[in-house]
């Protein structure tokens, strides 16, 4: 990916040298309140968000705000671009937009916090451009997260600055032939005038066309003009990937600097301070630089990150106490019982009520009850948690991997006691985040031991670090109660959780047809830090309410397809993606010898996931051998892409389900590496097949997370088949060791 | 705005208002950047043998074991290596380059092999494992001698 400075051009909309950039105009200096009404008024006349260069040498560059973490976003959202632009797609490539706070993600924040704006009028859509870039901006809204690039970005971003750069070249080409505007036809980067036979490319009229008006809301393509949307495009990113130059935050240099390495211990128990160290032998271990106490870890500088570690594994270390210092799995599970126990059946904060769930469960001629259990989960991203940090002169400067440069560079400068514009942070290729590079702790660590040593330092977590002072998948305790009139109708559910973060409505059961239905939260203190873990609340509500409506289709006596495809009549969209995922499979049809079958549907970010696991118990163990995944995200736009998120999320989802457990001793978390916190290999890697849906080309629903949710109660379904053991705490293999 | 949006707001608020981190409790500076090191030995002062017994475990074990009756790796085992004519070891595929190199090992010839494979060995399917630092590669070898004599 090419350098450059984004001071070039923004606010003139002319690159040196003659090039076109297209962004979405909003006018700078409005205060948040105002800006609702102000900015409707008149005419955008700044670029603050520029998406799109093109050169004289015709050239398109897509510039990307979000991150690219493997899930092929960079070409995803250049394809849109380019789609619209009618860009030759040879000519394409894209690059990371520069965290500098002009570059912010306002349509995902949207899509978060203000859904009511996504179907507003033509007319007001500038007035919420404009709002929430400014809210985008203040909130330092650099995210890549959420299953939300394409479906907001790429929708709302991308493809409107492609198509507007579109018209000003059109503009422009028509100015200089004096020939009419819709008369020019673009295609493969050309433009081309057919009755006076007058051609040029895209970078003959760069330069003129940034001197046209832009317009704010040019209209999109059809379905029916889609050239590169809903192609199986390969990914840009693939041959750096597969020949080694991409560079990944952890393969940071500083031209002319020789780098330093750090490693980094924290407290085992969160909360606590570290009071004193003995370093006696690290003092005199190989390419030992520094070895620091900052209060809250420890850290060791040397000439290799070898050497720091080696070095930092022989530092004792003394910790302040905590009120958690006690803490194991059972007094967890305890204090989450007292607040469930507390909650009854109908206390805690209510999140849904229809009818009368207690009251109708009470009268019931059959109940089900049941409790369920998640564990804790840590992210283990490929990549170690790094950063690499220079601070000199007032200034400090970040290498890393970070799903949120913006909020990095905040956290950053916050720490440093410095301003926000005194941090330059140069974001690299991620390898894996799954919601962990959210956070921005190892950036600020590694700020803070570059300040204290003064010269450059490159930090590099263990795996033990990592597994070890992540921000977690919240462990979580469920109860569900749910009743049957004498009819066989399901007529209650009700439901109450301790856990609830994002994304709002996880826990969600409407979907199934039930005339009384509650769902209450029943708040309840962990002292693990929270983290969004790849789908965040989905993944474990996916696994408490799949499995539990498994239970309910065996009390009713029925298959649980035909159970779930009962309850949907007033979610055709979901009765789709069921049908369509039952027929892949074959599901009526007799499963092959010696295997069994379990379903599950979610609806997560948007995108309504079904899928169905193939089992065999294989030596009393379970295997999942195939897995068939129909989905319904509105509107596919790279279904290469698409299916490789979906597999992803499937396997990423089973290694969890099979394996995942962080539990806790004395306050601190039990597991360190992948000895004891495995993952799912190779030769335990099931068939996947992914097909799916386009029902609605306007609204998107996301890729990367909704394939996750599913896979965990379809496998317990499946077991449950196979055995009539009904699994109710993960991970799966705690019950089969 | 439901309590994302809310967040988001406190978030700006707390932002505006928080102390900078800490300096460190503690801050022991063993030496500065490129200052040598002086409570380090050097390999050259420490017993080679044992010396190049730890560089080989970091560097050539994953492929190569040092007992006579291991089974083959990825290389062959380097028992008895010392010796040997290159590419004879029954049992073991070596690449046409290495069995028509018609060189037999010594410490010298390691020496000069690990410096870099192909240049000695041009085609050895030997593809990893290239040592750069002299005095690493000299203790290797020293290492890789002794186990002629059972070591």
């Amino acid at each position: 990916m090419n350098k450059w400075t984004r001071r070039g051009f923004i606010g003139t909309g002319v690159l040196a040298g003659g090039a076109l950039v297209v962004g979405v105009a909003v006018r700078p200096g409005n205060q948040v309140g105002k800006l609702r009404g102000d900015v409707a008024t008149g005419e955008g006349d700044q670029l603050v968000n520029a998406w799109v260069k093109i050169g004289r040498d015709n050239t398109v560059t897509a510039i990307v705000p979000h991150c690219e973490m493997g899930q092929g976003v960079h070409t995803s959202l250049a394809q849109m671009l380019a789609d619209e632009l009618d860009a030759d797609w040879s000519k394409v490539t894209a690059m990371q937009a520069p965290a500098d706070g002009f570059y912010v993600v306002p349509d995902a924040v949207r899509e978060f916090i203000a859904t009511w704006s996504l179907d507003a009028p033509r007319w007001i859509e500038p007035t919420y451009n404009g709002l929430f870039t400014k809210v985008s901006q203040l909130g330092d809204a650099l995210v890549t997260g959420g299953s939300s690039s394409v479906r907001a970005t790429g929708q709302h971003t991308m493809r409107i600055a492609g198509a507007a750069a579109r018209q000003m070249l059109i503009a422009a080409a028509a100015r200089k032939w004096g020939v009419p505007a819709d008369e020019i036809v673009t295609e493969n980067s050309m433009l081309t005038h057919k009755a006076s036979g007058k051609a040029g490319t895209y970078g003959d009229f760069a330069e003129a066309a940034s001197h046209e008006t832009m317009p704010q809301l040019p209209p999109l393509k059809d379905v029916s003009q889609f050239k590169l949307m809903e192609q199986g495009i390969q990914r840009l990113d693939i041959p750096a990937k597969v020949n080694g130059t991409a560079k990944f935050g952890i393969d940071a240099a500083i031209s002319g600097q020789q780098l330093k390495y750090a490693a980094v211990k924290a407290p085992p128990v969160p909360g606590a301070k570290v009071e004193t160290i003995k370093a006696d032998t690290a003092k005199t271990m190989p390419g030992v630089l520094q070895i620091l106490n900052m209060g809250d870890f420890v850290a060791v500088v040397a000439d290799g990150y070898w050497q720091a570690q080696q070095a930092l594994n022989t530092i004792e270390a003394h910790y302040s106490t905590t009120a958690n210092d006690g803490l194991d799995d059972a007094g967890l599970r305890a204090r989450y019982a007292k607040a469930l126990d507390a909650a009854g059946d109908k206390g805690g904060k209510v999140l849904a009520a229809k009818g009368d769930a207690a009251g109708a469960f009470n009268g019931a001629a059959k109940k089900v009850t049941a409790e369920y259990q998640a564990p804790f989960l840590a992210h283990t991203a490929m990549e170690p948690m790094n950063c690499t940090a220079w601070v000199h002169d007032g200034r400090c400067e970040i290498w890393t991997s970070t799903q949120v440069p913006l909020m990095a560079r905040s956290a950053v400068a916050k720490a440093l006691g410095i301003g926000a514009g005194d941090v330059t942070v140069n974001q690299l290729y991620l390898g894996g985040a799954f919601g962990r590079r959210l956070e921005s702790d190892y950036a600020v660590q590694a700020a803070r031991i570059a300040k204290a040593t003064g010269y450059p330092v490159k930090l590099v977590w263990s795996r033990e670090e990592d597994v070890r002072q992540d921000f977690y998948r919240p462990a979580d305790t469920s109860r569900f109660a749910a009743g049957f009139d004498a009819g066989g109708k399901l007529v209650s559910w009700n439901n109450v959780f301790t856990q609830l973060h994002d994304p709002a409505g996880a826990w969600d059961a409407s979907q199934y047809d039930i005339p009384n239905l509650s769902i209450r939260h029943a708040e309840a203190d962990m002292h693990l830090r929270f983290g969004s873990w790849r789908s965040v609340d989905h993944s474990q509500q996916a696994f408490f309410i799949e499995s539990f409506v498994d239970e309910l289709a065996h009390a009713a006596g029925q298959d649980p397809f035909e159970f779930r495809r009962g309850l949907l009549g007033k979610a055709p969209r979901h009765k789709v993606v069921l049908e369509k995922v039952a027929q892949m499979a074959g599901w009526g049809t007799p499963p092959p010898a010696g295997t069994t079958r379990g379903i599950a549907l979610v609806k997560a970010f948007g995108t309504i996931v079904g899928e169905v696991v193939e089992l065999s118990m294989s030596g009393g163990r379970p295997r999942v051998t195939k897995v068939w995944c129909s989905a319904d995200a509105g509107y596919v736009m790279n279904p290469d892409g698409f299916t490789a998120q979906m597999e992803g999320g499937i396997v990423f989802g089973l290694t969890a389900a099979l394996y995942g457990g962080i539990t806790l001793k004395d306050g601190a978390v039990v597991q360190g590496n992948f000895n004891d916190y495995p993952m799912v290999r190779m030769n335990e890697a099931p068939e996947i097949a992914v097909e799916f849906i386009n029902a609605d080309t306007k609204v998107l629903g996301g890729a990367g997370e909704p394939g996750l949710p599913p896979i965990a109660p379809a496998v317990c379904n499946a077991i449950f088949a196979a055995t009539g053991q009904r699994i109710r705490n993960l991970p799966i293999m705690g019950h089969f060791a | 705005m439901n309590r994302s949006a809310t967040a988001l707001l406190v978030a700006l608020a707390i932002a505006g208002c928080s102390k900078p981190a800490p300096d460190p409790v503690e801050q022991i500076v063993v030496r500065k950047p490129g200052d040598p090191a002086v409570t380090v030995p050097t390999p050259a002062a420490r017993d080679a043998t044992a010396v190049g017994k730890q560089a080989f475990a970091a560097s050539c074990a994953a492929c190569h074991a040092v007992t006579a009756s291991a089974p083959a790796g990825v290389g062959p085992t380097l028992y008895g290596v010392v010796g040997r004519k290159a590419g004879t070891l029954p049992g073991f595929a070596y690449s046409a380059a290495m069995k028509g190199s018609g060189l037999t090992w010594s410490g010298e010839k390691i020496d000069t092999f690990l410096a870099n494979p192909q240049d000695l060995i041009p085609g050895t399917a030997m593809s990893a494992g290239a040592v750069t630092d002299p005095a690493t590669r000299q203790a290797i070898a020293a290492y890789l001698t002794s186990l002629r004599n059972g070591g």
